[in-house]
């Protein structure tokens, strides 16, 4: 069940743009900008890939006009899908070394 | 004369031709294929580097273990390099570290935390090659080789990284790598009748003025020795590089 949900939602229009996109960590506005995607579809999708752990919350940086932005990266690298019963999707998720060091390098520019 | 600080790698002929050292906090890449001398390099970077200048170093391998490393030091004559291990003085992270539990990370956590303390002063990351193996796509591989350099400059190391990659040739395709670095120097050797020539070849120093020509080298008891006076040994004519 869980597994034809995650499907559900990576099917959805332009939740594979949004991961494909989000390899560095971006705003809602900018892939609405970037891929051409309304706003409020925009946040609906991020809220369903979020939900299912596709995509993460990265961050909440402060906006050149000092506004709080939240900004989102993907949490998935691939996702694999077995036909054979039952129906299995296999995350991938980005490497530990990766996530280590950008943890690293975010705390370098804060300070 | 700049006021850029420079850290010197106490290895005879070299600083001379990087006019005076490397600059501090700065990343260089050392390229050469297997048996260049890369690895000795890095062992006498960081040797020389308490041995002379009273600096802590971090030697990072992924090549070998501690042991092999002891041997491979003190062959060359580096008589103290255990004891300076064991006074904390050189931080070995062998292969049996790093590769902990099939993964990078959980050694990753214990050298940013290492790395916080400011005590060190020289890093060697011996290879690249190997640390490029924990990430998937040739974009992610420069983006978190730039975080990595990144996160060693603000904690106040120069770094030297080994690179498996022989001289690049004009036409042909340079690593990436090779632009996201400070400074880069290759490791070159020809074969001889007797055995082999060396030399080395500073190609990019950021910041720096430095000697481009191609030098020859040694390696001997007590490590390598660059030979700043290359027409003793008359190596090539003005026109004759091969480069």
């Amino acid at each position: 069940m869980a597994s034809e949900e995650l499907l559900q939602t990576l099917g959805n229009k332009y939740s594979a743009e949004i991961l494909e996109a989000t390899d560095e960590p971006q705003s809602a506005q900018e892939l609405s900008d970037e891929l051409g995607i309304p706003i409020a579809t925009c946040y609906r999708r991020i809220d369903e890939l979020t939900e299912h752990d596709l995509l993460e919350l990265h961050d909440n940086i402060l906006s050149d006009d000092r506004r709080r932005i939240k900004i989102y990266r993907r949490n998935v690298d691939a996702v694999h899908v077995e036909f054979d019963e039952p129906l299995a999707v296999d995350i991938d998720e980005r490497t530990e070394v990766a996530n280590k060091l950008d943890e690293a390098w975010r705390t370098l520019s804060e300070s | 004369m700049s006021t850029i600080e420079l850290t010197k790698t106490g290895i005879e002929g070299l600083d001379d031709i990087l006019n005076g050292g490397i600059v501090k906090n700065s990343t260089t890449l050392i390229s050469g294929n297997p048996g260049a001398g890369k690895s000795i390099l890095g062992l006498q970077y960081i040797y020389n580097g308490v041995e002379l200048f009273d600096e802590k170093g971090i030697y990072l391998t992924f090549e070998e273990n501690a042991a092999d490393l002891r041997e491979a030091a003190e062959s060359i004559g580096f008589e103290n390099w255990q004891q300076y291990v064991e006074d904390g003085q050189i931080n070995v992270y062998d292969k049996q570290v790093l590769l902990r539990e099939n993964d990078f990370g959980a050694a990753l956590d214990i050298l940013l935390e290492d790395l916080d303390n400011e005590e060190y002063e020289r890093l060697v990351l011996d290879s690249l090659t190997m640390f490029q193996l924990f990430f998937e796509s040739e974009r992610e591989k420069r983006t978190y080789l730039l975080k990595f350099t990144d996160i060693l400059s603000e904690n106040n190391l120069t770094t030297l990284m080994t690179n498996e990659q022989g001289t690049v040739f004009p036409g042909t395709d340079i690593g990436l790598e090779n632009f996201l670095t400070d400074g880069n120097i290759y490791l070159l050797q020809t074969p001889t009748d007797s055995g082999v020539n060396r030399y080395v070849w500073v190609a990019k120093m950021r910041k720096q003025n430095i000697d481009s020509d191609i030098f020859p080298m040694e390696i001997t008891q007590g490590g390598l020795t660059v030979h700043k006076n290359a027409s003793a040994f008359s190596m090539m004519g003005e026109d004759e590089s091969p480069l």
